[in-house]
């Protein structure tokens, strides 16, 4: 039974439906927060803005009390609703969804600390023009997936999927291409490394995103498709229709 | 452990993939649960054929086809009035003593017609027996509650009822708490422990299906979970049809659940799918509370 | 100021209307309801009770001087006062009655005196104004006899044999000693003429009706006649043994004479054969009296009556009262209760049903004369008769089962209290949770296994209230048993010693049908009135305990099928 969008007013219990509806808007919320946050990272490190970086950095606190708030509203509906099928589903997506989000979080974080190492030592000798790229790519597929998340939608929520592949791909080359320089410029190796590290951060991004498109998928298809090859999934969610 | 392995991994090369519940000669089929249970590879106790079943003129229930696997615990879930204690009562004919109820299509037991005026009903209940939703001990003693049906049965000798009634209160949990008062009135005995009692009683005649019509209803939380505990241990031994309006409760004991809802048979199928991710819509609005 | 005093008038109906409100009238009515309710009953049981329990106190006897107004002659009389009424002059003047100039209200004064044989009545009033002098000496001594009512007078001397005796202690001690021998002697002579003499007689007749009905058969050869004779000759011979010892029982019953002398002087002979007991209230001291008293009681209730009823023990009629409650019990609850059963679980539920219990419910208000109608007409003649045509014709012209009996009342009532308890009984059977029910047949029990295992037990308690209900209106009723078998004196028990003991076709006597027998038909009302209070009490404790033993029997049936309703 795939889930619409008007599932979380038709239960008898209005409260369960107000329970229901804030979950999602909060995540939502939450989900942009840690879209911000991506896109501030990404700028902060190819601009080299420390002051975009550190807003990066105080964001992260609103996102982990988004996160213990959420946590709490899933296991308190948990115990108290009970919810089956779709509602089920919701619940545990969310409560896996608000984990990816806040890795999402750290790992812009994470790649705001490194930009705002890279300034003090002088800036990016390379890959910005690769971090620049992937880091778009990425900061997509956040969006991407929290829109889906937003509409319940699959098809959105498949080419998240789809995306990850190119993110790896993108994320592989643009490895060669820095391993490559490093060898020719050992000196630069420190800066260099900081660059890997902060795609590294990116590619993670890029997962965890997927992570919450298949979740996405689970709700709204009641299918787990967790490991499964692109086609496969093709087939079970949208052949399905 | 590692000859074992060994030998595992041999025949699963010989049939050139993996027996089934072993990944890596290890059995997972604790691990599974009941996720895997696939109707189709259950072998069957009763068969449901277009049953239709009126009352007067009205009709109760319409073309309901299914089938009830044999040492399983099937229930039936839905919202009142939607017909499942009925055709939970068609199973051993308890329909008959309503005035007026005129049942059309097949129930085959063993491939015989339930339904057909040539059935022995007492027979046939003794092979499918109930417990109803209000525990119902007879105003006698413990002991001769049990006793009952064997004596309903003829069985006279002493003994063998006596190691009868202990084996049966020993099935339904019951003996260590009663042992010491078997001759003492039944009505002195707890809600829970009075319709454990009745599973008891029931059991005693070794019927081979189980029919309970919301059989926890009327007791409180504890006793409910200790009805389901024995239900979850007797489905080694009977094939189980439960009627549940507690969806919870369904799900927590069944291995496969029907929903209907007035009168027809919406989805049936294994329990996880249908509390995960049932097809229907009306399943769906039913087991999330949208039913309304 | 204005404003204050509606204030005040608005609280004031309020506090009536809410006192209507809340319902306080409807409680005092209630109460008000049941307290005259438990007064009249209360006070009905005492008022029958205290007539009932004075009767049997030893009273004074008192000895009268009475001088007569018209011609100044005094004459004594002794007896016991049992009432008093006062009237004015001018009532008095009216009847006749010469009264003293000065006197302008006087009180008259009913005193048993007894002696039947001499004064030919046992009651005589007296006016207070007639009287001259009151004694109660302490020889003057109460008899009971067994004919002719009591004596009251002195004991002067014993007869034996014709001869005055000395006696050896005190004469009283002396006549207690030759009472308690006659007693003794008589209870022997009782036992031979109804026990002995009646069970030869019952076979007799017997032989009799045989011999007949072997010959109604043309079965009667030479030999079985040989044997009947035979057997009649053993009987007669027995017979003439028992009546022999009896002539002698009976000239030694008759051995002695009490001389005794009236207060009015007069000296007469009572054989001691006569006496029952023998007392001197006066003399009495609390204790004896109360022994005395308790004597008298337990004689009212073991012995047999006298005098037309007006005299000694109802045993009869709380023998047959009992006797034909149970017989009627024992058909009427089988028969009710397969009534109900079928009624409530296996007649399909219709119109038809629905008329049966419209009139079962109705057959319960007709007048019960009515039934008595009924049983006469169709057991005891069309039934009986055709009974009596089957089954004894050696009996004819005599009827057996065809006139009034022990059976046919009990049948008769048995049919009055049907519908009730197949009313309480259904009730009973739709009380019974529909659970257990189903419980029973789906263990793959028949319906009527379920209903003889589990249902008619746990129905029972309902049942006993049927038969308590039916018992407490049968144990009750007279009219129609006037009809079918109650008589006002029953030459034997319905239960006894010869074969088959129980004779249902026997007549019975009955404490309803004794209170009107002896309070309306009785030859002598004045000496019987304390009797219908007594018999009326002793048949409120026996329907009592009836139904105590039922409430008993259903109280313990409750605990143990106690219901299953949560």
């Amino acid at each position: 039974m795939d889930l619409d969008n008007s599932g979380y007013s038709a239960h008898i219990s209005q409260n369960f439906n107000e329970d229901l509806q804030k979950l999602k808007s909060e995540i939502l919320e939450m989900g942009g927060l840690v879209e911000k946050q991506v896109a501030n990272a990404v700028e902060a490190l190819t601009e080299g803005d420390t002051a975009l970086a550190d807003r990066v950095r105080e964001l992260e606190f609103e996102v982990n009390e988004f996160e213990i708030k959420l946590d709490e509203e899933c296991t308190r509906i948990l115990a108290l609703r009970q919810p089956a099928a779709s509602d089920l589903r919701m619940v545990i997506s969310v409560s896996k969804t608000i984990t990816d989000l806040e890795r999402i979080g750290d790992e812009s974080n994470k790649i705001a600390k490194l930009a705002i190492a890279l300034v003090d030592e002088g800036g990016a000798p390379r890959g910005l023009v690769q971090t620049r790229h992937i880091g778009n790519l990425v900061r997509v597929m956040v969006q991407q997936a929290l829109n889906a998340f937003a509409r319940f939608d699959v098809h959105e929520a498949v080419q998240v999927v789809q995306e990850d592949k190119s993110v790896d791909l993108e994320y592989e080359s643009a490895m060669r291409q820095l391993v490559t320089y490093m060898m020719e410029d050992p000196r630069s190796i420190s800066r260099v490394l900081k660059v890997v590290w902060a795609l590294r951060a990116l590619e993670r991004i890029g997962d965890h995103a997927m992570n919450i498109a298949e979740q996405l998928i689970y709700v709204v298809k009641g299918k787990d498709i967790r490991h499964r090859k692109l086609d496969q999934i093709k087939a079970q969610v949208l052949d399905t229709d | 452990m590692n000859i074992k392995f060994k030998q595992l991994s041999s025949e699963a090369l010989d049939h050139g993939t993996e027996p089934k519940n072993l990944i890596r000669g290890i059995d997972i089929s604790n691990l599974r649960s009941s996720q895997d249970l696939s109707l189709e590879d259950e072998s069957v106790s009763m068969v449901v054929k277009d049953l239709s079943l009126y009352y007067s003129n009205k009709q109760a229930l319409k073309g309901i086809s299914l089938k009830i696997p044999k040492k399983r615990v099937t229930a039936f879930i839905g919202p009142s009035g939607c017909g499942k204690s009925t055709l939970l009562r068609c199973f051993n004919r308890m329909n008959d003593l309503v005035d007026n109820c005129r049942v059309e299509g097949e129930i085959l037991r063993d491939g015989v017609n339930v339904n057909s005026k040539s059935i022995d009903v007492t027979q046939l209940r003794r092979k499918v027996g109930m417990v109803f939703q209000k525990p119902n001990p007879f105003p006698k003693t413990i002991y001769e509650n049990v006793a009952y049906g064997l004596r309903i049965q003829g069985m006279k000798k002493r003994r063998v009822i006596d190691e009868k009634v202990e084996w049966a209160l020993k099935g339904a949990a019951l003996w260590d708490e009663v042992k010491d008062r078997l001759h003492e009135s039944a009505l002195g005995l707890s809600g829970g422990q009075q319709q454990r009692l009745v599973i008891a009683r029931t059991i005693a005649v070794e019927p081979e299906v189980l029919l309970l019509d919301e059989p926890a209803s009327a007791l409180d939380p504890i006793s409910t979970l200790k009805i389901e505990e024995l239900i979850n241990r007797l489905k080694d031994r009977f094939t189980i049809v439960i009627v549940t309006h507690n969806m919870q409760q369904a799900a927590r004991v069944s291995d496969y659940t029907a929903f209907m809802y007035l009168g027809e048979l919406i989805e049936f199928g294994n329990t996880n799918t249908i509390f995960t991710n049932p097809s229907k819509k009306q399943t769906e609005d039913y087991i999330t509370g949208r039913y309304g | 100021m204005v404003h204050y005093s509606t204030t005040v008038t608005e609280t004031r109906t309020s506090k009536f209307v809410s006192w209507v409100k809340d319902g306080s009238p409807w409680i005092w009515f209630n109460a008000g309801a049941v307290a005259i309710s438990s007064v009249m009953v209360i006070g009905l049981l005492t008022f029958i009770g205290y007539k009932a329990l004075t009767h049997f106190w030893p009273k004074t006897i008192y000895e009268y001087e009475i001088k007569s107004i018209e011609d100044g002659t005094v004459r004594v009389i002794a007896g016991e006062v049992w009432d008093t009424e006062r009237f004015d002059r001018k009532y008095l003047m009216e009847a006749g009655v010469t009264i003293p100039a000065d006197i302008e209200e006087a009180q008259r004064t009913l005193i048993k005196v007894g002696n039947r044989e001499l004064t030919g009545l046992d009651f005589t009033w007296k006016y207070d104004f007639e009287v001259v002098g009151v004694s109660n000496p302490a020889e003057l001594a109460r008899l009971e006899r067994r004919e002719w009512g009591n004596f009251y007078g002195y004991p002067i001397a014993i007869k034996e044999e014709g001869k005055l005796v000395s006696p050896r202690e005190s004469l009283w001690q002396e006549v207690l000693g030759r009472i308690e021998r006659a007693n003794a002697l008589h209870k022997d002579i009782r036992a031979i003429e109804e026990k002995k003499i009646g069970a030869i007689n019952y076979k007799l007749e017997r032989l009799r009706l045989r011999e007949k009905r072997l010959r109604l058969d043309n079965e009667l050869t030479q030999s079985a006649m040989a044997e009947l004779a035979n057997q009649r000759v053993v009987l007669e011979q027995s017979y003439e043994v028992l009546q022999t010892e009896l002539l002698s029982l009976r000239n030694d019953v008759r051995r002695d004479v009490l001389v005794v002398r009236t207060a009015g002087g007069h000296e007469s002979t009572i054989s001691f054969e006569y006496i029952i007991s023998a007392v001197q209230p006066n003399s009495m001291s609390i204790w004896e009296k109360v022994k005395t008293y308790m004597v008298s009681i337990s004689d009212f209730i073991v012995a047999e009556p006298r005098e037309a009823n007006t005299e000694g023990g109802v045993f009869p009629a709380i023998f047959g009262t009992v006797l034909m409650v149970i017989i009627m019990s024992i058909i009427v609850t089988p028969f009710g209760v397969i009534a109900a059963i079928y009624l409530r679980e296996y007649a399909s539920q219709g119109w038809f049903t629905r008329t049966i219990r419209i009139g079962v419910n109705n057959l319960a208000g007709v007048p019960s004369i009515v039934y008595g109608v009924f049983g006469l007409g169709f057991f005891v003649y069309f039934l009986g008769g055709n009974i009596d045509d089957l089954f004894y014709p050696e009996a004819a012209p005599a009827p057996v089962f065809g006139t009034p009996g022990l059976l046919w009342a009990s049948v008769t009532l048995a049919l009055l209290t049907v519908p009730v308890v197949i009313v309480a009984t259904e009730e009973g059977l739709s009380r019974i949770p529909r659970s257990v029910k189903e419980g029973s047949l789906a263990l793959g029990a028949t319906k009527f296994e379920t209903l003889y295992r589990v249902i008619i037990p746990m129905a029972s308690p309902a049942m006993m209230t049927g038969l308590i209900l039916a018992v407490a209106r049968a144990a009750g009723e007279v009219a129609p048993l006037m009809l079918v078998g109650v008589v006002k004196l029953a030459p034997s028990l319905p239960l006894d010693a010869n074969m088959p003991f129980l004779h249902l076709e026997r007549k019975f006597m009955h404490l309803g049908f004794h209170i009107y027998d002896v309070g309306f038909q009785s030859p002598n009302v004045e000496a019987a009135r304390p009797l219908v209070y007594a018999t009326a009490f002793l048949l409120v404790l026996v329907i009592g305990a009836l139904n105590l033993a039922a409430v008993n029997i259903r109280n313990r049936l409750r605990e143990k099928y106690k219901s299953l309703e949560t």
